[in-house]
């Protein structure tokens, strides 16, 4: 009898633990303000979109005071960009009373977020690359025309962000967090030591500007296998457009375009003439690297954030960045056409407070903090009125006259199924493995 | 002669057990449905419909028949990844499991500093592969001052891109065999162990040398140890992926190309392209199921089961 009442107790014992351990909260809330408890937990208070401006209501309460904000992040705590969102936060609470919670979910958010946002998971903002979230989350995002028109957003961000955004979407269903533009990135001393007054804005004289580099010792470009396709749909965007690279890459029909094989060709003369730094298409970080630590490399063609990621290894010594649009080929495409991405925060269309979480969202990517945020993580600000690092100078006049936006590798990535192999057929046109631009283009042919 | 009091006690008995059986296995039975069936069903049938999200509402499913299977087989993405995973697969396993068998005999022949022989040889498994694969990239293969270009300047050799699309496969391969051997090892130590040591005595005094021992009597008694080892090289090749990654680790590359990092990129969208396709990668999930059950029942086939016993 006592066996079976010791049996039952401890049946029961077992039953109340796992249902008390099923039913508790999953979520480990990790914000910056984690010591500090949310009131209102469960008021999760709805708000209604008001004048910005007025933190504090009549009364004296703060404005968004009991309301918590769930925010997923695409970085980490510990990166520059996860430090200036928590010094944010900390900020945004005292101001508002808001108290914002992160989850850290790195740059593999990508995977999980279709999913969360079909389930309706408890999130109030999200960080991820604007095409994704122009595309793939599209239905789930809020449109926030109508509050960043009330907070004057057109003043506060880039013309080129607005646009695409709107065009992709139809609204305006997110914010830019980080911004980012492609073109080549240059050591200025040691064009300076070359003797290089002017950076090139033709192909030609960028061949030119190789060889006075080569003549004074000084390898011109690095290149990492990653970027070359970066590199190489660059120069083929110059000499057809993006329209018609993006058209052959879904399609086929390389070696019928006769600008693709002038592209392939002048870029197998520009390997024979020996502009690639030693060991380039190296492993990466490898030959980028080369501009930071061994600082006899000059150029790289690449997007804005290669010039932190040099800094890195330069043991604060910091490279002297300069950066100029990558060159025009004569009688090719838009000579203007940049690359610019936007890495960027948007708000659930589910969220109860889609008031609190644009302004947050505007709280940490202008002004003040949106300065604090582009110096942390060494980056061009998303507000334009904010100033750029020093190792970012004359990007965000560059994001400013963008009028054509390129895609990430200029319509590469276009065919998903072989975005691979025709990489690797990039890759081995840098490798020095076709003699002319006829082979190059049948050997994408071939991938058809 | 029992009493009918009897039987009906112990017809009782067995209902209550029954019920309790019925009781305690029920859980297990549900959460195996639940948590195990239901996937497998749902993707299988997934590979039948145009899917965008992994987890989208099943009316936005499209039925496509069966489009999602001739998309992944006519990919040349899907078919380097399949001419990838196979040459991991034979070449991989053929150097995997001889260095495994090499080690395993050498260990088990009563060489000094056996335990620590085998502990630096398993090292390389309790080692994150993350940090394994960063040290054969930076520190092993890299043009500059890589180990391997290092002992070929010694001997005046002109140094190699060891990661060039030429090279990067098989220098992946060759780190992950690296780091691979020691699991297999431990496994055929154990099978080499179970042999009794009389029977070596009694060919040592029948004059069978070290090399027939090993070819006439540890080969043949290891047959169930190598279906095992084979069984499991094949299932933990087929689901290759953080290697791959490794060695491609801004976007995928052809070089490195493995089924499940097609999978993954089918289904989840890659840098620069946001194009997913969940039917297709539900699609090449399958695919490697099947394989996984093929080989199993080839392997079934080929190595018998121990009808031996020692």
């Amino acid at each position: 009898m006592k066996k079976k009442l010791f049996a039952t107790v401890l049946a029961c014992t077992l039953c109340v633990t796992t249902l008390l351990a099923g039913c508790g909260s999953q979520e480990t809330p990790s914000s910056a303000e984690n010591t500090q408890s949310a009131a209102g937990d469960s008021q999760a208070a709805e708000t209604t979109p008001a004048d910005n401006t007025s933190t504090e209501a009549a009364s004296g309460e703060k404005k968004y005071e009991g309301v918590e904000l769930t925010y997923w992040s695409m970085w980490n705590s510990a990166e520059p960009q996860g430090q200036a969102l928590m010094a944010a936060a900390e900020a945004f609470e005292a101001e508002t009373g808001a108290v914002v919670n992160f989850e850290w979910r790195g740059r593999e958010i990508k995977n999980i977020l279709a999913s969360s946002l079909e389930a309706q998971e408890k999130i109030d903002l999200f960080e991820d690359d604007y095409s994704r979230i122009t595309s793939n989350y599209v239905d789930y995002v809020a449109d926030l025309t109508q509050m960043a028109e009330a907070a004057g957003y057109a003043d506060l961000s880039y013309q080129i962000f607005r646009d695409r955004t709107t065009e992709w979407a139809g609204f305006l269903a997110c914010v830019a967090e980080q911004p980012s533009v492609g073109g080549v990135f240059y050591n200025q001393d040691l064009f300076d030591q070359a003797g290089i007054t002017t950076t090139p804005a033709t192909w030609e004289e960028f061949l030119t500007v190789c060889q006075t580099l080569v003549d004074n010792g000084i390898q011109p470009v690095a290149l990492d296998s990653t970027y070359a396709p970066f590199f190489f749909g660059y120069h083929l965007a110059r000499n057809i457009g993006q329209d018609a690279v993006k058209e052959l890459t879904v399609n086929g029909g390389w070696s019928n375009n006769a600008g693709a094989v002038q592209a392939a060709q002048q870029m197998i003369d520009f390997v024979n003439a020996g502009y690639l730094a030693e060991g380039a298409p190296d492993e990466y970080p490898n030959s980028q690297n080369k501009m930071g630590i061994s600082r006899d490399v000059a150029m790289v063609v690449c997007a804005n954030y290669v010039t932190p990621e040099v800094n890195t290894v330069t043991n604060g010594n910091p490279v002297n960045w300069g950066m100029f649009a990558y060159p025009a080929v004569e009688g090719g495409a838009d000579p203007d056409a940049t690359f610019v991405g936007f890495n960027s925060i948007a708000i659930p269309k589910y969220s109860e407070n889609q008031q609190a979480a644009f302004d947050f969202a505007l709280y940490v990517t202008t002004g003040a903090q949106g300065q604090n945020f582009a110096d942390l993580a060494d980056q061009i600000p998303a507000d334009p009125n904010n100033t750029a690092p020093v190792s970012q100078t004359g990007t965000i006049e560059v994001l400013q006259g963008v009028t054509s936006p390129l895609d990430w590798n200029m319509g590469l990535n276009e065919n998903g199924d072989l975005q691979t192999v025709i990489q690797e057929t990039v890759v081995r046109l840098y490798e020095g493995e076709f003699a002319t631009g006829e082979d190059f283009t049948a050997a994408l042919d071939a991938l058809y | 002669m029992a009493s009918p009091c009897f039987f009906r006690e112990v017809m009782l008995g067995m209902r209550k057990r029954k019920s309790f059986i019925i009781a305690f296995v029920s859980p297990c039975v549900l959460v195996v449905l639940v948590m195990y069936l239901y996937p497998i069903i749902r993707t299988a049938i997934m590979t039948f419909f145009a899917i965008d999200s992994v987890t989208a509402d099943v009316s936005k499913w499209t039925f496509n028949g069966v489009d999602n299977y001739v998309k992944i087989f006519t990919s040349p993405t899907f078919q380097r990844a399949m001419s990838n995973i196979f040459l991991i697969w034979l070449v991989g396993g053929i150097f995997v499991l001889a260095f495994a068998l090499l080690f395993a005999v050498i260990i088990t022949s009563g060489i000094r500093f056996k335990k620590f022989f085998r502990a630096a040889i398993y090292l390389p498994n309790i080692i994150s592969a993350v940090a394994l694969a960063t040290m054969w990239i930076q520190y092993i293969y890299n043009q500059d001052y890589g180990l391997l270009n290092q002992i070929l300047e010694l001997f005046g050799l002109e140094g190699k891109n060891w990661l060039g699309t030429d090279m990067k496969f098989w220098a992946m391969l060759g780190a992950f065999i690296f780091g691979a051997v020691g699991y297999y090892m431990l496994i055929f130590i154990n099978g080499i162990e179970r042999i009794p040591a009389d029977l070596y005595e009694a060919a040592t005094i029948d004059g069978a040398n070290k090399i027939q021992q090993f070819w006439r009597l540890t080969l043949p008694l290891l047959r169930g140890i190598f279906k095992t080892n084979i069984t499991f090289w094949t299932v933990n090749s087929l689901t290759f992926f953080l290697w791959s990654k490794m060695f491609s680790p801004i976007s995928s590359e052809a070089a490195t190309m493995v089924p499940v990092v097609y999978l993954y990129d089918t289904v989840f969208g890659t840098t620069g392209n946001v194009q997913r396709d969940a039917g297709a990668g539900a699609a090449t999930g399958v695919v490697l199921a099947v394989l996984v059950g093929l080989v199993y029942f080839v392997m079934n086939k080929l190595l018998k089961d121990d009808d031996l016993e020692f």
